[in-house]
C-alpha cells in the first residue's frame, strides 16, 4: 500500500517502514530526514515547517506515481511533519519497498530530491538572534502544458 | 471576477496575512493577478516567486477564472 501524509506529531519511522512491506518484496529503503543543528555554520535552535496542505498532498501523490513508473518498486510511503521541530527530530520519512534493493535505493534518492523541489512545504530556521524562511535552492518544476 | 489569493511562509510574513481576495476583469491570468497583488504588497517584488492555480503549478501566462485559488510563494524548502 502506498501512502502520503502530513502530520504534526512525531513520526514513528519503524511504523512507516513496515507499512510499505508486501510479500513480493525483499528490501525496504527508508530515509530518515531530521533537523540539523548547524546550517552554513549558523546554529539553529529549532525549525518550523509549514505546508500548502492540499497541494502538498497532490504533489506527493504525483511523486509516488512517477516513481512507480520509473523504478522497479512496489510500495512507497512518505510522511512529512509540520509545525515546530527540535534538533534531531525527524521531519520526513520516505520508505520504498522493492523486490530488490537497488531500485529501492535509487527511487528513495529520487523521491527526496524531487520532494525538496516540488512539494509546497517551507522551513523556517530559528536562531538565537533571529529567524528566516529558507528559500529552496532547486529550480521549480516546469508547468505541464504551460 | 474574484480570485482567492493565498500566501505561505515568507510571502505570508511579508504580506502580513495568509489570504486575500482580488477583483480582476474577465479573461485574466496569473501575471495580471500578480500585478494587482504587488500594488498592495510591493515588498513581495524582492522575492523569487512561484505560483499555483487551484493547487497546480502555474506560470505568469496561466489563465485564471472566477473563483480560482491562486497561491503565491517562494521556492519550496521542505524535506
Amino acid at each position: 500500500m502506498d501512502f502520503f501524509e502530513l502530520i504534526s506529531e512525531p513520526i514513528d519511522i519503524t511504523t512507516v517502514a513496515r507499512r510499505v512491506v508486501p510479500p513480493e518484496c525483499g528490501a525496504t529503503v527508508t530515509l530518515d530526514g531530521y533537523v540539523r543543528k548547524f546550517t552554513k555554520g549558523r546554529e539553529t535552535l529549532h525549525l518550523f515547517y509549514e505546508a500548502y496542505e492540499p497541494m502538498a498532498l497532490k504533489e506527493m501523490r504525483k511523486l509516488i506515481e512517477q516513481a512507480k513508473r520509473d523504478f522497479e518498486i512496489s510500495n512507497v510511503g512518505i510522511v512529512h511533519r509540520l509545525g515546530r521541530l527540535e534538533i534531531g527530530e525527524t521531519s520526513v520519512v520516505i520508505s520504498v519497498a522493492a523486490p530488490h534493493r537497488k531500485a529501492a535505493f535509487a527511487a528513495c534518492e529520487w523521491l527526496i530530491r524531487e520532494l525538496k523541489r516540488t512539494v509546497p512545504i517551507w522551513k523556517k530556521e530559528v536562531y538565537a538572534d533571529g529567524e528566516v524562511w529558507v528559500e529552496g535552492e532547486s529550480e521549480p518544476p516546469a508547468v505541464a502544458g504551460g | 471576477m474574484s480570485v482567492r489569493v493565498l500566501f505561505f511562509g515568507a510571502t505570508a510574513d511579508v504580506a502580513g496575512k495568509r489570504e486575500t481576495s482580488i477583483d480582476l476583469g474577465g479573461n485574466s491570468n496569473v501575471g495580471a493577478a500578480l500585478e494587482s497583488v504587488l500594488r498592495d504588497q510591493p515588498s513581495l517584488q524582492s522575492y523569487k516567486l512561484l505560483f499555483s492555480v487551484n493547487q497546480e503549478y502555474a506560470e505568469l501566462d496561466t489563465s485564471i477564472s472566477d473563483g480560482d485559488e491562486l497561491a503565491i510563494f517562494t521556492p519550496v524548502s521542505g524535506g
